[in-house]
């Protein structure tokens, strides 16, 4: 009940609803999203088949995560900005939406994979930087990098279906 | 013309079969989006080397022959999962400006990195300069940005 107050309350903001009756408003910011997302997801991806031993094999590990970082960052900035202004343009949208709640529950397991791998496996780094076959524990870490990011793609497209969802959702009666 | 093409594939069993049932669209759109994932990917890491950033300690022709086989197969998907959108929406499409926009970017897109791009890629380093292999990564983005921009907007038309 916490959640829904919150999101009851921002959706009554007066910058929220500026944002929900502007007619350029959605457009350019699920644009602007869409354009994020390819800049993100399609550089994580070059750097996960790296970690699996799938693809640039003849660029060193390091390489790859230190040069694209940068532009990981600015996907990964202008995706939270333009997504954030998706969200608090209609948060009681979102709320009772079953694929915005499993998209997030993803992201959050991507980072925690990126983290869990940067924290661990890639301290050894050093050792097989430029091996065409990374350790099991890196080619498990870019798999899951691979899933996970395909997952949060293929939920954020899915959120337009909001209708699509199992039937113990609709049950909760959240919308 | 083009409009009796577009009716007519609104009308073939393969339009017919992805508009019969409710999820077989999502999946082939979701589809359509991971492609796009795979595809950008091995654009961009080739755009962003051509612009002198991105993958810096590995030469260009590296890069590009190793992005080469993603960029193909990313290619292949985006045409396999954008053939069921095209012929169930065709009428839909038709009629908008966006998606107009969008194939005459995707075609400009396609021969530039098939042709201008592809040479650029294939010529010595020394002997390019410093110049053009940015203009080509800036115009190569520039073209697949219009596509996605493009692509986006058709559902809001």
């Amino acid at each position: 009940m916490f959640i829904r107050t919150v999101f009851e309350w921002l959706d009554a903001l007066p910058t929220s609803v500026l944002l929900r009756e502007s007619i350029y408003g959605y457009p350019i910011m699920l644009t602007s999203h869409v354009v994020s997302m390819t800049l993100i997801a399609g550089l994580l991806v070059m750097m996960d088949l790296r970690l699996t031993g799938f693809g640039n094999l003849r660029t060193s590990v390091t390489s790859i995560q230190n040069q694209l970082f940068p532009w990981q960052m600015l996907g990964l900035a202008t995706s939270a900005l333009s997504g954030g202004l998706l969200f608090y343009s209609q948060p009681m949208r979102f709320y009772g939406n079953f694929w915005f709640w499993v998209k997030t529950g993803l992201m959050l397991l991507a980072l925690a994979n990126a983290m869990w791998f940067h924290l661990t496996t890639y301290k050894t780094v050093a050792q097989w930087d430029t091996a065409p076959t990374p350790p099991s524990a890196a080619r498990v870490a870019g798999a899951f990098g691979l899933v996970l990011w395909a997952g949060v793609v293929i939920t954020g497209r899915m959120i337009a279906y909001s209708g699509l969802v199992p039937q113990w959702w609709i049950d909760l009666g959240l919308t | 013309m083009v409009l009796e093409v577009m009716e007519w594939m609104s009308e073939t069993r393969l339009s017919l079969l992805f508009g019969s049932a409710i999820w077989y669209s999502p999946l082939i759109q979701v589809a359509h989006l991971v492609a796009v994932a795979v595809f950008a990917g091995a654009l961009l890491v080739v755009d962003l080397r051509l612009l002198g950033t991105g993958l810096t300690q590995t030469p260009v022709k590296t890069v590009a022959e190793d992005a080469q086989p993603w960029l193909m197969g990313g290619l292949i998907a985006l045409t396999v999962t954008g053939l069921p959108s095209l012929f169930q929406l065709a009428i839909k499409q038709y009629y908008s400006p966006f998606w107009w926009w969008k194939m005459e970017m995707l075609a400009l897109g396609l021969i530039f990195i098939f042709t201008v791009r592809r040479k650029v890629l294939q010529t010595d380093e020394s002997e390019l300069g410093s110049f053009w292999p940015k203009i080509v990564g800036l115009v190569s983005m520039a073209l697949f940005l219009g596509v996605t921009i493009g692509a986006r907007l058709i559902g809001l038309s």
